[in-house]
């Protein structure tokens, strides 16, 4: 599957522009890692991609076609997990899930619907009803109906919310086996998921596209201007963005990006967040 | 395709919800408000009560019901955020589509559910006059149509504004126009249709059909809205505007909504069952045309061919006439409405002008007779015959069907305005061919007999007449001859009817009451040939009578009617008490200050019957079940706290008070004015007197001249003054 989004900008009826001007190819296989502040545009990207929006301009093509064209084809290969969703309270969770295999259209739903029932570790609970569910066990429910009959395309907005910290390991291992032979664009504010899963990252801020590019690469941009320092020794400089500070026996020591580090800091080799920050605050300085 | 092989999955989803099942449950047990809260008919024949008004009452609570469950279900999702994942499936049109079939598709499991419940309580509550065919088809129209009417209109709602409280808003006001200010418009009135009867003993299909040329043309409109509305589903985050922009880029789905709106707008103007006739009541035009000078009617054979499948009439009739003026002249007809009519002249073809005016239920034609002394002007005639637009609240008068049928005057044939009678009238012969299960039966002294057994199962009817008009029923009929107050009484009455008249013992009431009417106040003026005949109509509102024939509303004998204790103390005083209306109470005799007016036609038939009863039991029964009933209603009544203090009436709230004023109706007509009665007997110098001054009385009032029987009249011929019969 291949996406090519082409000048798309989206500017909402209340005239907030969400999206500017964006241009993005998106080809299968990969984990595309879609980054951001809140209000970056990132769910809003998404939305037009499942055509829950249309874009005010640009064209967005689903391999050769326009979306518009094309909406019925990429409804039936697409799985969709929205970062603010609901269910039908009265049905079970097999029910619902058996309801939304019928709904894409499955060819073999019932085994589909096991199928995502296992890779969510659900089994247990598949036969209660969904308001008896914990909030996490809501999210797997809604994680699986995305991943129900293996489909094509993969859009993820914040799936491993409200979930513990071994179960984001469980899915995020899962979202990386799924994005073997498929494209699965993930977005989400926890950088560790996106680090250790994603081959390719997409950095939005203010509805424009900072970054695309690996992980690596992105850590590489930022190669010389993560330092680190005491805070005793450190002076109020303008353009330095702390990242953290920790306490220790000597005093605090702190982490900071900047366009131009200060003498008294300390070189550090960058981290994906660091690299993050940096394209964030630079972009922001500007 | 795709919302077809949704359509299942949504429906057991739908299935899955508690409140769907309340609905259904309530919608289920619904028909009972139409037994004891919410009557329509105003007729008391037993399908009218046990059928029509539940299923009336079950589809306005089922429709308003399901209106409410289909606002909540299309709101749920959104205000569930299920909708995301939905759109992210399907097309949210599609899911629009199938949202709707599941719903109505539950509704049609609960109407289905509503007749399966109510089918062995509706059969034991209507007794031996069932139908099953009746029972289906009011389910269906009555009930089961307004629930696919109230989801479309309460989803166009929420398609529209896609908020749950506006839609509800909508909905309601809605619903409220079609039971307040459409209530007595037939065609508006899409929830509660008007129904005001139910024939028990012949059919009701004028009545369905109506009811399901409403329900349908609504169906249009709504569905046409639905449609419209469907359009405004929200999408591609846009607003009604916008989705409506975006959606109706397929061009099929704006002109489908248009197509459907206009179908429904063409029906409503195109209906067939009502006339257009001059609303002005008092209007004569038809009645005040000049006669044509020197032209006389010779006479005119009818040949009808009613189709009762198809509800129609066909009809060739052929009218002779002498031309003595040596000129061309303009020969007037009113026709039913309904009707086309073409003529030719001595074989020759004529122009047919239909006027365009409309009066009592009569189109007027004209058409240009030439020059020439023998004229033969050959008519043929026909098509669905209309109601009369007065009455449109109140329909079913022009029945045709395999079981009953009823033709009056610009029904039967052409008729004609503007020609003067010959000697002997206007001699007419009407054939007319019938199924062989029907009886013809001319209203007036003239027989209809046999003249042909058709081999296609009907037989072919003639009879004579000399009036202008003319009526003539036919039915599934059963006839009785009984002798009686030396005159034959031909009592026709209708084939499904047969075990109560049997149970009430109609034959002997009639000869009980005939040879006790003759001998007391003089025999029926409107006997001819030593024959009357009696014959049970299709519920109509009342009964008349003409010469030779006398005319009972089938709803003066119902098994209901039959049980009333006011008017008898068996079926069969029942029957008496109906009979002797042909002497107390036919046409306009009786004429009384209003409804709490003792005076009425009521009061001297429950003595009369007291009489007869007393004649045929003997005094102690007559005396325990009349005298003592009576005084104990009116002594039970003027107890009543309300009654001594009418001041205090206007505190309660309307139904109660109704309920109080309605019984006053009864008490007063029925018991008291009976005691007052029985009083003037004794007053006046016992029952021999008394008859004395009811059969002058009687005879007086044959003589049209007089005006109507009043109380005052009646007091005066006692020689008594009102305060004479007070009952304190």
């Amino acid at each position: 599957m291949e996406i090519h989004i082409q000048n798309v900008g989206m500017t909402y009826p209340n005239g907030r522009q969400a999206l500017k001007d964006l241009t993005l190819d998106l080809r299968a296989p990969s984990l595309v890692g879609l980054l951001g502040p809140n209000g970056a545009g990132k769910s809003t990207l998404m939305k037009l991609l499942v055509a829950a929006l249309s874009p005010t301009s640009g064209s967005i093509q689903v391999d050769g076609r326009p979306l518009a064209e094309a909406e019925g084809l990429l409804k039936a290969q697409l799985g969709y997990l929205p970062q603010d969703f609901g269910l039908f309270d009265e049905l079970t969770a097999a029910q619902f899930l058996d309801y939304m295999a019928a709904l894409k259209g499955l060819p073999a739903p019932r085994a589909a619907v096991q199928e995502a029932i296992r890779a969510v570790c659900l089994e247990e609970r598949a036969a209660a009803r969904i308001r008896t569910l914990s909030g996490g066990q809501r999210q797997r429910v809604g994680i699986a109906q995305a991943l129900l009959g293996g489909p094509r395309l993969l859009i993820l907005d914040e799936p491993t919310v409200g979930l513990d910290p071994e179960e984001r390991i469980h899915f995020r291992n899962l979202f990386s086996q799924t994005a073997q032979d498929r494209l699965v664009l993930l977005s989400t504010h926890i950088i560790e998921d996106v680090q250790s899963v994603c081959d390719r990252l997409v950095v939005i801020d203010r509805g424009e596209i900072l970054f695309t590019g690996t992980p690596a690469q992105l850590i590489q941009s930022a190669a010389g201007h993560v330092g680190a320092f005491w805070e005793l020794e450190a002076a109020q400089e303008e353009g330095m963005h702390i990242t953290a500070r920790v306490n220790t026996s000597r005093g605090i020591r702190c982490r900071a990006v900047a366009e131009t580090l200060p003498p008294y800091a300390q070189r550090e080799e960058p981290s994906l967040e660091d690299a993050y920050l940096y394209l964030i605050s630079r972009e922001g300085d500007r | 395709m795709k919302g077809l092989r949704l359509f299942p999955l949504e429906l057991g989803r739908l299935l899955q919800s508690r409140l769907t099942w309340l609905a259904a449950l309530l919608t289920v047990l619904s028909p009972l408000t139409g037994l004891f809260l919410y009557r329509t008919t105003s007729a008391g024949t037993m399908l009218s009560m046990y059928l029509a008004d539940p299923a009336v009452a079950g589809g306005i609570v089922g429709g308003i019901l399901f209106g409410l469950l289909t606002v909540f279900e299309l709101d749920r999702s959104a205000r569930s955020r299920v909708d995301v994942l939905l759109d992210a499936a399907v097309s949210p049109l599609c899911m629009a589509l199938v949202r709707l079939l599941a719903l109505t598709a539950a509704a049609a499991l609960t109407a289905g559910i509503t007749m399966l419940v109510w089918l062995p309580i509706s059969r034991g509550l209507i007794g031996s006059v069932f139908s099953g065919v009746d029972y289906v088809l009011a389910y269906l129209l009555f009930m089961g149509l307004a629930l696919p009417l109230a989801i479309l209109a309460a989803a166009s709602a929420y398609q529209f504004t896609r908020r749950a409280d506006l839609s509800l808003v909508l909905f309601a006001a809605f619903a409220g126009l079609s039971l307040t200010v459409w209530a007595d418009d037939w065609q508006l009135c899409w929830l509660n249709p008007c129904v005001w009867a139910l024939s028990d003993d012949f059919t009701n299909f004028r009545l369905f059909r109506s009811v399901a040329y409403m329900r349908l043309t609504w169906l249009a409109a709504l569905s046409g809205l639905w449609a419209l509305s469907r359009l405004c589903v929200r999408q591609y985050g846009k607003g009604p505007l916008g989705s409506l922009v975006r959606n109706a880029r397929r061009a099929y789905r704006p002109a489908i909504a248009l197509l459907l709106l206009a179908c429904s707008g063409t029906a409503y103007a195109a209906q067939p069952f009502y006339d257009d006739s001059d609303p002005d009541l008092s209007a004569a035009q038809l009645y005040e045309l000049d006669y044509a000078q020197g032209v006389t009617f010779l006479n005119r054979t009818i040949q009808l061919m009613p189709d009762t499948e198809a509800g129609t009439v066909a009809g060739r009739a052929v009218y002779r006439f002498q031309n003595t003026s040596g000129r061309g002249w303009t020969a007037y007809f009113g026709l039913d409405p309904g009707y086309e009519l073409n003529a030719s002249i001595n074989g020759t073809e004529l122009p047919a002008v239909r006027t365009g005016y409309e009066e009592s239920n009569m189109a007027l034609w004209e058409l240009s007779i030439p020059e020439g002394e023998q004229v033969e002007l050959e008519l043929e005639y026909g098509g669905f015959p209309k109601d009369w637009n007065i009455s449109s609240t109140s329909q079913g008068a022009p029945e045709v069907s395999g079981v009953y049928l009823c033709l009056e005057n610009q029904r039967l044939a052409p008729y004609l305005l503007n020609v003067l009678p010959g000697e002997t009238g206007y001699p007419t012969t009407v054939e007319i061919t019938l199924p062989a299960s029907m009886t013809a039966i001319p209203f007036g002294p003239s027989d209809a007999s046999v003249i042909a057994e058709n081999g296609d199962g009907t037989r072919t009817w003639r009879y004579e007449s000399s009036s202008r008009g003319g009526i003539l029923y036919a039915g599934d009929y059963i006839r009785e001859d009984i002798e009686a107050g030396g005159i034959t009484i031909a009592f026709y009455y209708g084939r499904k009817h047969q075990a109560v008249m049997e149970a009430a013992g109609a034959a002997e009431a009639v000869k009980a009451v005939v040879d006790y009417c003759t001998e007391h106040y003089g025999p029926l003026s409107f006997g001819a040939g030593g024959t009357l005949k009696l014959i049970q109509s299709r519920v109509s509102g009342g009964g008349y009578a003409a010469d030779g024939a006398s005319l009972m509303d089938e709803q003066d004998l119902t098994a209901a009617d039959l049980e009333d204790r006011g008017k008898g103390a068996s079926a069969g005083e029942v029957m008496i008490h109906e009979l002797v209306h042909q002497w107390w109470g036919l046409g306009n005799m009786f004429d009384s200050a209003g409804d709490a007016s003792p005076w009425s036609a009521e009061g001297l038939t429950v003595y009369t019957t007291y009489r007869i009863v007393k004649a045929l039991y003997g005094e102690a029964y007559a005396r325990e079940n009349y005298i003592a009933h009576w005084q104990q209603v009116v002594d039970d009544y003027y107890l009543d706290f309300y009654v001594r203090h009418p001041e205090h009436l206007e505190r309660l709230p309307e139904e109660a008070r109704l309920e109080i004023s309605n019984s006053l109706t009864y008490v007063r007509q029925y018991c008291e004015m009976p005691l007052k009665i029985l009083k003037a007997e004794a007053l006046v110098g016992g029952e021999d007197a008394l008859d004395q001054i009811l059969h002058d009385l009687f005879v007086r009032e044959l003589d049209p001249a007089y005006p109507y029987l009043t109380y005052q009249d009646f007091l005066d011929a006692c020689g008594l003054k009102e305060e004479d019969l007070d009952l304190a």
